[in-house]
């Protein structure tokens, strides 16, 4: 008897809390995936730009062995020029129509409003968008430094390594989609949370960042080998799970979720 | 039942009366009833909220109040009541048989995993007793040989009177008929000058009065014969072979077959003592590196000689306090860049020393150089040319400064691998060179083609622990005892190579003390020597047989029969101490195997029904009992499937168990534990099959969330890992890495929550936990293998096992900090009531504040800081504050925690819209359970900080805030009964063992544990005492686990142990899990070269850490769940 009553009632609890969680948030659920544009150049580019990334990535390699900090130093403004030049032209720049899709987000209680109407504000520039999306990944990059600190990277020594590693993550992964989405909240808590949909920006996120968490698996390895110097692997992870995540993300796994 | 009675100890202040909080809430609770029995619809004041709402509510603080209007005391209604009462004594013995099933079942599981790891150590685990008897100048082992072979160990230096006789007496060669009288003595040598006396030679007549013995560390025997295959590291070092070939009187070269492994300790203990090393040499000194066994320089210096050592400070660790101090210089071993410190330390100091021969009698130099550059280059590298031409050069000028009176002995430790490493047992690795000279032309060569040294190593080799008895005989001294090498023929057989009758008798001196030495082992450990044939005994026999049968002996034939004598027990003894049990190892790992599959089972097999926590059913549930429905008392079912496992169990032990003792006692192997092998497995094949009949399938296994595949990555991944050295040596840094992971996996999957304060709390203790876990890693003690890229922070440095002024601050901090953090956690829950703020703010912070001190004056104690206080009052007044912390942790802490009331206050307050009726809220209601069981843990806790070093103790209170963010986070994601939370609380019991200062090595544990409460070593205390320091992550986790289940639980929640049992399950797996890896990967990789140093303690330290888990889970965790559960169920009434 009592069982009965008992079924019934994780039930019903069961179907509210599954209810919850894809009802997560009304905004999230309505995030679109991130479509690039459909010039020919557009697509052209989309394709062009990794290659160009893997390209310089294994042109740098064997510098980045010999000395990874200056080696990270001197790519990081091509890498991020590489990605400004792909967000200017394949990506729907913040507050355009292509990246506001069909949603309004209403407004959260713990947004900006003022930040907001800023970048809304830049329209379509496209260049102006991209440049602040490059001042915000750097802005964010010293707490992917901590982030790295936190996961195990040297504390005290390295500081200039694990900087630049960090930059080259966000600059990477993170300037996309700040090109994006802008500093939108609630777009930025589904990209966190493992709720919005796959497309280019987002899978080179989830691709860098398990790129990056792979790239340490080979550091403790006896083997002796020079490219086993930090942080080399986790910038080879990077750089190949960025790549991998975002071609996957614009193609096969295109709008799926998790 | 009668209501237990309050803590004895609360009665620092006032305190709710937990009798009234008691008869509070049962008068609430009958007048509850009686409103409902009284009216059809129930007078609540809440709607039905459905689980959302209310877990909303519950971020506000009111939802923790458990509120309930009640209508103004109605005059109790005496059926129901009595019914009620019937009702739960009824669900409480159910309970209690419950639980007692549920714990037969970890008894079980605690015997399945026992004999999974006594089967598979049986076969890994080799072990050699170390025994102290050490040989005796007077005492020759001839003298009682015969006799000796019945009576077992003769230890020696007690010898009798008649040995001594026999032996010493001027001219008291005893005939054969005499001597068999006294013990059948017959020297097969006529007495000499000085027979009995070091100074003429104990056992044989003796050749030299020094001798110099260079090592050269891996000197690998194709480095020292000529090759001409035009390899950097050959025909570099010529000098050795070419005095052999042009002075076979005066020199002699062999290959020198070392005992893997091959690392330089092992090597020296080898070569020094005369036997094989083991993995465990179990002695009376377990910790210390020093050799306390008899050896050829423990000989020397109990004859008064004097030793001085150079170069490679392995030997000073060895032998501490053995070497003349103003003479001797060590050197840093470990420094392998350096490829020149420690030989031109040994050559600028050797040859000085060899001007003054009449200060040293034994001159030891150990170079490195050729040994580091094989480290570092390899031996194809210019590198090695240089070093072993240097060392060339070395020797051939030491042998110029050689004197007739003295013995040079160069010789390699071992030899090393194409990349220049050693440690394994390839040919490579084992082959070493041997090279004795001396100006006096004593050696000689039974056949001529001996003269020139052979070819490679594969013919006519010496085992390295036949230096022991030749070198001992050579100078004079008794052989060691343990030894069980023979004398090197080139050294006795006299410069023609004829000396039949000096090398039959030291062929047989040596034999007879191994014999002596074989009858005292097999007495030690009470086995039966074999005496069948082709065995060393009747092998000795018949030597003995060929002994004394006239004038003429037939040397040769008497050399030979004892030589076979030593070859046939030394491969006895290789088999004892050397050889694998395969089919042990196996059936170890298939009863670990299958024994973590029921595991599994078990753990996925119940529904996630059980756990709910629904007040309103509740109530309805209540009603509906009380109006006779379901009222039946008696008819509350105790079958659960513990029942069913445990009896499972039991029947499918029993055909095993007769089987198996039936099989080993026909086929007479005898081993009892053969039948608990073969039990454990068809014990494990009745609950399996029992399990699968509860319709369990395998499918269920698989993880069906993130959360689930994130518990069993993290488990596989390590486990995998184990089968790398380099995983296995960073394990500390891979467990953080993981730790992060779920840290910052759990804060981004918090974006998704859909309350704002349930968010930002996921994500803050999710940060939380990720910090406290980053800063914890600071502590660390880093292994051997880490360096350099490791720095030690445990101690005050590297090379110290003492605390730093500023690390004895820290457990002053744990004592002010964590007790208001353990509030933090209890506050939002409103469960800082009962006994919680007395014991936590007040009892635990003693304790804590006083383990503090105990540190502080530890410290200066050892550092003397006060002087002029009479000896040993700081230790007197350290060990009683140490005893006082423990009593207060495990004696005054156990009884509170039996006694302890919820930690739940009741307030009566009007009710706010109808003021005529009364409203009784209960602070703590939502935590009922959770807040009162941690009570439990932290008098754990209180001791193991104790325990613990000052650095130590502040990772330990990091570990028990990370715990409790661990469940908040858990709460707050709605994961209670995800496999993560067992699986990250299991991998914070591991990392805060290396947080507390140790590693999966011998050498990190902390021996001196023992003496904290305690002036001298007492059983059983002492060795629990460095079990708490030692697995004190791992037994506080274990100790923390039901809290997986119990946290925020109401005490209506039904199903709580069965959820328990599934946390500790889990929890448990994972450590199975472990244990299986190390083990499958220690068998595996058992020919691997770091196997004693990595694989085989990690292996160990998993063993250990399971079955320590498994008992503090039973008797802890599970004890502890029973107390919890009578307590809160005889206030609240039983749930089920």
């Amino acid at each position: 008897m009592s069982s009965t009553i008992a079924k019934g009632a994780v039930a019903q609890a069961q179907a509210t809390s599954s209810t919850t969680a894809t009802a997560a948030s009304p905004a999230t659920a309505a995030l679109q995936p991130v479509q690039t544009k459909q010039t020919p150049l557009a697509q052209g580019a989309r394709h062009a730009f990794p290659a160009a990334l893997a390209g310089l990535f294994m042109a740098r390699f064997s510098a980045l062995v010999a000395d990874p900090v200056s080696t990270m130093a001197t790519t990081l403004p091509l890498t991020a020029a590489l990605q400004v030049g792909y967000a200017v032209l394949c990506l729907p720049a913040a507050g355009s129509q292509g990246a506001k899709a069909a949603r309004k987000p209403k407004q959260r209680p713990g947004e900006n409003p003022k930040k907001r109407a800023g970048v809304d504000g830049t329209g379509p520039n496209a260049i102006a968008t991209a440049i602040l999306a490059l001042l915000l990944s750097l802005l964010v990059t010293p707490f992917l430094h901590a982030a790295l600190v936190l996961f195990g990277a040297p504390f005290l020594t390295h500081g200039a390594h694990t900087l630049l590693c960090a930059a080259h993550l966000a600059v990477l992964a993170l300037l996309p989609l700040f090109y994006v989405h802008g500093v939108d909240a609630p777009a930025w808590a589904a990209v966190g949370g493992f709720a919005a949909p796959l497309d280019e920006t987002s899978g080179g996120l989830a691709g860098a960042v398990a790129g990056a968490w792979l790239g340490a698996v080979p550091i403790p390895l006896d083997w002796d080998r020079e490219w086993q110097k930090w942080p080399v692997t986790i910038l080879c992870g990077l750089y190949g799970g960025y790549v991998l995540g975002r071609v996957l993300g614009g193609t096969l796994v295109w709008g799926k979720r998790f | 039942m009668p209501p237990p009675q309050p803590a004895p100890k609360k009665a620092a202040q006032p305190l709710p009366d937990y009798k009234t909080i008691a008869a509070q809430f049962a008068a609430a609770k009958r007048a509850k009833e009686q409103a409902e029995n009284a009216a059809d619809a129930p007078q609540k004041k809440k709607p039905a909220p459905s689980r959302q709402d209310r877990k909303q509510e519950r971020e506000q603080e009111q939802e923790q109040k458990e509120k309930r209007t009640l209508a103004e005391a109605a005059a109790p209604d005496h059926h129901p009541r009595r019914r009620r009462a019937r009702l739960d004594a009824a669900r409480k013995r159910a309970y209690l048989a419950r639980w007692a099933w549920t714990a037969g079942f970890w008894v079980w599981l605690l015997c399945v995993h026992a004999a999974g790891i006594a089967y598979f150590t049986s076969g890994f685990l080799l072990t050699r007793l170390v025994l102290e008897e050490k040989s005796a100048c007077g005492a020759p082992p001839t003298a009682l040989a015969d006799a000796g072979a019945g009576a077992g160990a003769q230890r020696a230096g007690s010898g009798s009177a008649s040995l001594l006789g026999s032996g010493v007496g001027a001219g008291a060669r005893v005939a054969g008929k005499a001597a068999a009288a006294a013990g059948g003595v017959v020297d097969l040598l006529p007495p000499w000058e000085g027979k009995g006396t070091v100074d003429g030679g104990c056992w044989h007549p003796r050749t030299f009065e020094r001798a110099v013995v260079v090592v050269i560390d891996a000197l690998r025997y194709d480095f020292t014969v000529p090759v001409g295959d035009g390899e950097p590291f050959h025909d570099a070092f010529p000098f050795m072979w070419e005095t052999a070939v042009r002075e076979p009187a005066r020199a002699f070269l062999r290959p020198f077959i070392a005992d893997p492994p091959t690392s330089t300790l092992q090597r020296l203990k080898g070569l020094t003592t005369g036997t094989l090393p083991t993995f465990v040499d179990v002695g009376s000194s377990f910790s210390g590196t020093a050799i306390d066994e008899d050896n050829l320089l423990m000989q020397l210096r109990d004859a008064g000689k004097r030793i001085v050592h150079l170069g490679d400070d392995t030997w000073e660790a060895l032998f501490p306090e053995y070497f003349e101090g103003n003479l001797s210089r060590a050197y840093d071993s470990f420094n392998v860049w350096d490829l020149h410190t420690v030989d031109n330390g040994v050559i600028e100091h050797i040859f000085p020393l060899m001007g003054r021969k009449d200060e040293w009698d034994l001159l030891i130099g150990h170079c490195l150089g050729v040994d580091h550059a094989g480290h570092r280059y390899g031996p194809n590298h210019p590198e090695m040319t240089k070093k072993l031409r240097q060392m060339d050069a070395f020797i051939r000028d030491l042998a110029a400064t050689i004197d007739d009176k003295t013995v040079l002995v160069v010789m390699g430790d071992h030899g090393m691998d194409g990349k220049g490493d050693h440690g394994g047992e390839s040919d490579d690795e084992v082959e070493a060179a041997l090279w004795m000279y001396s100006p006096k032309g004593i050696f000689g060569r039974t056949e001529p083609e001996h003269v020139t040294p052979p070819a490679t190593a594969k013919t006519r080799p010496v085992n390295q622990i036949d230096l022991v008895p030749t070198l001992a005989l050579l100078l004079g001294i008794p052989i060691p005892f343990n030894n069980l090498g023979r004398p090197i023929e080139e050294a006795f057989a006299g410069p023609a190579g004829n000396s039949w009758a000096n090398l039959a008798a030291a062929e047989r001196v040596t034999a007879a003390g191994i014999k002596r030495y074989q009858a005292s082992y097999y007495a030690a450990r009470g086995i039966e020597q074999s005496s069948g044939p082709g065995s060393p005994s009747e092998l000795w026999v018949k030597a003995e047989g060929l002994v004394g049968k006239g004038k003429k002996q037939d040397w040769r034939a008497i050399f030979s029969a004892f030589a076979a004598y030593q070859a046939e027990t030394l491969h006895r003894c290789k088999g004892l101490w050397a050889r694998f049990d395969l089919k042990n190892m196996g059936l170890g790992m298939a009863i670990m195997a299958l024994g973590l599959i029921t595991l599994l089972v078990y753990v996925s097999k119940g529904d996630d029904d059980d756990v709910i926590d629904d007040e309103e059913l509740d109530l309805a549930e209540q009603s509906l009992e009380l109006q006779g429905i379901e009222a039946d008392a008696e008819s509350i079912p105790v079958d659960t499937l513990d029942k069913r496992l445990v009896r499972a169990a039991v029947i499918g032990a029993l055909p095993g168990l007769i089987g198996g003792v039936v099989s080993s006692s026909v086929s007479g192997a005898g081993d009892w534990y053969r039948g608990a092998g073969i039990a454990a497995l068809t014990s494990i094949a009745a609950v399996l099959a029992s399990m699968y009949e509860a319709q369990e399938t395998l499918l269920k296994l698989l993880p069906r969330t993130m959360w689930g595949w994130m518990a069993v990555i993290f488990t596989v991944s390590q486990s995998v890992g184990f089968a790398s050295n380099s995983y296995t040596i960073w394990e500390d840094s891979i467990l953080l890495f993981f730790i992060t992971t779920f840290g910052v996996v759990s804060a981004l999957s918090a974006l998704r929550l859909p309350s704002r304060t349930d968010r930002y709390l996921a994500i803050y203790h999710s940060v939380v936990f990720v910090l406290l876990g980053r800063v914890a890693s600071f502590s660390k003690l880093c292994r051997e293998e880490q360096m350099p890229y490791c720095v030690s922070t445990y101690y005050a440095s590297a090379t110290s096992s003492t605390s730093a002024p500023w690390q004895l601050a820290i457990p002053f901090l744990v004592s002010l900090v964590l007790p208001s953090v353990l509030k933090a956690y209890l506050q939002p829950t409103r469960s800082y009531e009962g006994l919680a703020p007395t014991w936590i703010g007040y009892v635990f912070r003693t304790g804590l504040f006083m383990s503090a001190l105990y540190w502080l004056l530890d410290a200066a104690d050892n550092g003397n800081w006060i002087p002029g206080l009479p000896d040993k009052t700081l230790k007197t007044i350290s060990v009683v504050t140490a005893q006082i912390v423990l009593g207060l942790a495990f004696v005054a802490g156990t009884t509170a925690f039996i006694w302890a009331p919820p930690c739940v206050s009741v307030i009566t307050s009007a009710s706010r819209s109808t003021p005529s009726k009364a409203q009784v809220a209960i602070l703590g209601y939502a935590n009922a359970h959770g807040a009162r069981y941690l009570l439990l843990p932290l008098n754990l806790f209180a001791a193991c900080m104790l325990l613990s070093k000052p650095m130590g103790a502040g990772a330990l209170a990091l570990m028990a805030w990370q715990v409790l963010s661990l469940l908040e986070i858990l709460d707050h994601l709605g994961l209670p009964t995800s496999p993560i939370g067992p699986v990250m609380l299991a991998v914070l019991g591991t990392f805060h063992f290396f947080t507390t200062g140790h590693q999966a090595v011998l050498s990190t544990i902390q021996w001196d544990a023992a003496f904290i409460p305690l002036f001298a070593v007492r059983y059983p205390y002492s060795p629990l005492l460095v079990g708490l320091n030692t697995f004190a992550g791992p037994v506080l986790a274990a100790a923390a686990a039901p809290l997986l289940a119990l946290w925020k639980a109401g005490p209506r929640r039904k199903g709580l142990l069965d959820a328990i049992s599934r946390a500790l399950g889990a929890f448990v797996a994972y450590f199975a899990a472990e244990s299986l890896a190390t083990m499958a990967w220690a068998g595996h990789l058992r020919r691997h070269l770091m196997l004693y140093r990595v694989f085989g303690p990690r292996f160990m330290t998993a063993a250990v850490v399971l079955l320590v888990v498994d008992v503090v889970g039973l008797v802890v965790a599970l004890a502890g769940v029973r107390c919890n559960t009578v307590a809160v169920g005889d206030v609240f009434g039983w749930a089920e």
